[in-house]
């Protein structure tokens, strides 16, 4: 966490508060949208997006942990996909409770072993989580046949689909997830360690930060969050596929990054990510809207997030 | 000096260590496919592993300056797609075009890691977007045709001359040369220590520039043997690349933090790996398992590496 400028002028408190800048950013695209594209000045459009986007926003929150301490979760595409193909294929023959808890020990476990590899066997984070993700996908071609089940559960079609008080619950589960997670994160022992390992794991390590503890609390729960939006994603549509995790392995980064966190660990807001998600989100609804081809879709998108990051994302050199 | 000396012996010792993996592996292989070392296999070896060799050595290039690039796959793809488009008009205007098209995008990258104060990371994940997309309005389906005499030249050999495997020795021949230029010795400088790099006059951003650049080339290179491999072009075929250059530049030694590596080493590793995965089909095991057992061996090699040099990175 950024320390409290001594003198409060306005741009210092925005230079060091990117989390702000990103919910600034959010704010003033969704205006721009508002005045410039149609449909999104209505209620349901509103709730329409905040549902769509609690699926991305919430693999996200946990790739904020991992990220702050200064690692990297390539694997949340294949977990994603992992925990809904699992919970589909188990829930048709035991029932949705089962397949709920199938799917978010096997998550769990993917998380587990990334921690290990990266603790215990030391393959950098980025190596680490690529093979644990590529590992799950071809697990999962050999699990399926290449062909996985759809399932209705009736309690994750409700987590996906139902409103409290017009709220969608989607949102409110991705909502009580980031405030657990930015309690542990900006408020416990296990968050002061991993902003410390973000910040310089050596001499962390040497002034006693448990790497290994800290390592799998961050990845474990990563992955348990991208299992819990494959999950949401599985009541969502019903079906599950072997690839309907792959979005969310560059934009859950992407989300992190654009809310503000640094990449290299140690800075940031979880509630940053929120935002990231959100503009991510309203982005591509944004482009949707204008009717545009993938390729230019695709484009756009790259562009903008590299115009963010411009803006306000920038490493301090050392 | 002595740093120099026991610099040359370790990296002798990675190549000296995948050699002699690769030639258990060779060994094994021998015994699934009998015929392995006659001109015609190794001509269809060299065609079928060549694109994978090069996006390693593109690979390497960058983790050399220190980076990393998460758009390679896209970038190849888009060297594909852009042959693939044009080949039927001229195959040579079609590469140049593919070339310069891979460079670009590989310049695009080094100004914005040089200049913008990004992390190599972000950039390349952005910019796998941006080529992507790029890619998938040069060729929104697949498609594409190479002329077929390309192909069967490439792919079976012309006048007994196994072509794909020439190539590689004449791009490794090249980066031999480019390692004894100015430019070579900036490149392991930059990596291994920027701020010493920088303080004794080297200019490092433009170094960086040209690393993603001549990066780009290679990857292009790549790209434009998997169109002449396949006899067209495919926007989504670019992914895996990604995953299998960075095993193939770990496991030969190619350091993450830059500066320490050899792109011979990078050559045998990739050929390591692409034999691994023919090894697979020969056992009969379903192709599912393919992923599964990349991803472990990925594990394993660099875990032993790890441990086997861990004064280096420690």
């Amino acid at each position: 966490m950024t320390a409290l400028p001594r003198a409060a002028a306005v741009p210092r408190v925005l230079r060091d508060n990117r989390a702000a800048w990103a919910f600034g950013v959010l704010i003033v695209t969704w205006i721009a949208a508002i005045l410039f594209a149609k449909g999104f000045d209505s209620v349901s459009s509103v709730r329409y997006l905040v549902q769509t986007a609690a699926f991305l926003g919430i693999v996200a929150v946990g790739q904020t942990l991992v990220i702050m301490m200064s690692g990297i979760d390539l694997s949340v595409s294949g977990v994603v996909a992992l925990s809904a193909v699992v919970c589909a294929q188990v829930a048709s023959g035991s029932g949705g409770a089962a397949g709920i808890a199938a799917a978010l020990l096997a998550s769990v476990l993917v998380g587990v072993a990334n921690a290990a590899g990266v603790t215990w066997l030391r393959v950098p984070p980025m190596v680490m989580t690529l093979a644990t993700g590529t590992i799950v996908a071809g697990a999962l071609l050999v699990y399926t046949d290449g062909s996985p089940k759809s399932a209705k559960v009736p309690l994750l079609a409700s987590f996906a689909n139902d409103r409290v008080a017009g709220v969608p619950l989607a949102f409110v589960l991705w909502i009580a997830i980031t405030a657990v997670a930015a309690w542990l994160l900006h408020a416990s022992r296990v968050g002061r360690y991993v902003f410390a390992l973000g910040n310089g794991e050596r001499a962390s390590r040497a002034s006693g930060v448990p790497l290994a503890r800290t390592a799998f609390i961050a990845y474990g729960t990563c992955a348990l969050l991208a299992g819990v939006s494959g999950l949401v994603l599985l009541g969502f549509t019903s079906t599950s596929s072997l690839t309907m995790g792959n979005p969310y392995q560059l934009l859950s980064i992407a989300a992190v990054v654009l809310g503000g966190t640094s990449i290299l660990g140690g800075r940031g807001h979880v509630l940053g990510t929120v935002a990231g998600a959100l503009l991510l989100t309203l982005l591509t609804a944004l482009l949707a809207a204008w009717n545009v081809s993938e390729g230019v879709r695709q484009i756009v998108l790259g562009l903008l997030i590299i115009a963010l990051l411009l803006a306000y994302a920038r490493e301090r050199r050392s | 000096m002595p740093d120099r000396l026991t610099g040359a012996l370790r990296g002798n010792v990675d190549v000296a260590g995948l050699g002699a993996l690769l030639v258990v592996l060779l060994a094994v292989y021998s015994h699934y496919d009998s015929e392995v070392f006659t001109p015609a296999s190794i001509t269809i070896l060299s065609a079928q592993f060549l694109p994978l060799i090069l996006a390693a050595m593109g690979q390497s290039t960058v983790m050399l300056a220190g980076g990393i690039d998460l758009s390679l796959g896209s970038v190849l793809a888009l060297a594909m797609a852009v042959f693939a488009v044009r080949a039927e008009d001229g195959v040579v205007l079609a590469a140049v075009l593919a070339l310069l098209a891979a460079a670009a995008t590989g310049a695009a990258n080094g100004v914005l890691v040089a200049y913008a104060g990004l992390p190599p990371i972000i950039v390349t994940l952005a910019a796998s977007f941006l080529w992507g997309g790029v890619t998938l309005v040069v060729l929104p389906q697949p498609g594409g045709s190479v002329p077929s005499g390309l192909v069967k030249a490439y792919n079976n050999g012309w006048n007994g001359i196994a072509l794909p495997a020439l190539a590689i020795v004449l791009v490794l021949v090249l980066w031999k040369v480019v390692r004894t230029t100015r430019f070579g010795l900036s490149l392991y400088a930059v990596g291994g220590n920027e701020h010493g790099a920088y303080a004794s006059g080297i200019a490092t951003r433009k170094v960086k520039i040209s690393a993603y650049a001549l990066a780009g080339v290679f990857i292009g290179l790549a790209g434009i043997g998997l169109a002449v491999q396949t006899g067209s072009g495919d926007a989504t075929i670019g992914a895996p690349y990604t995953l299998n250059s960075i095993a193939a530049s770990v496991l030969a030694g190619v350091s993450f933090f830059g500066g320490v590596g050899q792109m011979r080493a990078t050559v045998l590793a990739a050929l390591l790996i692409g034999l691994l995965t023919n090894l697979l089909l020969f056992t009969g095991l379903s192709p599912f398992y393919q992923l599964i057992m990349q991803g472990a061996v990925l594990i394993v090699a660099i875990a032993v590496k790890t441990f086997a040099t861990r004064e280096r990175t420690d």
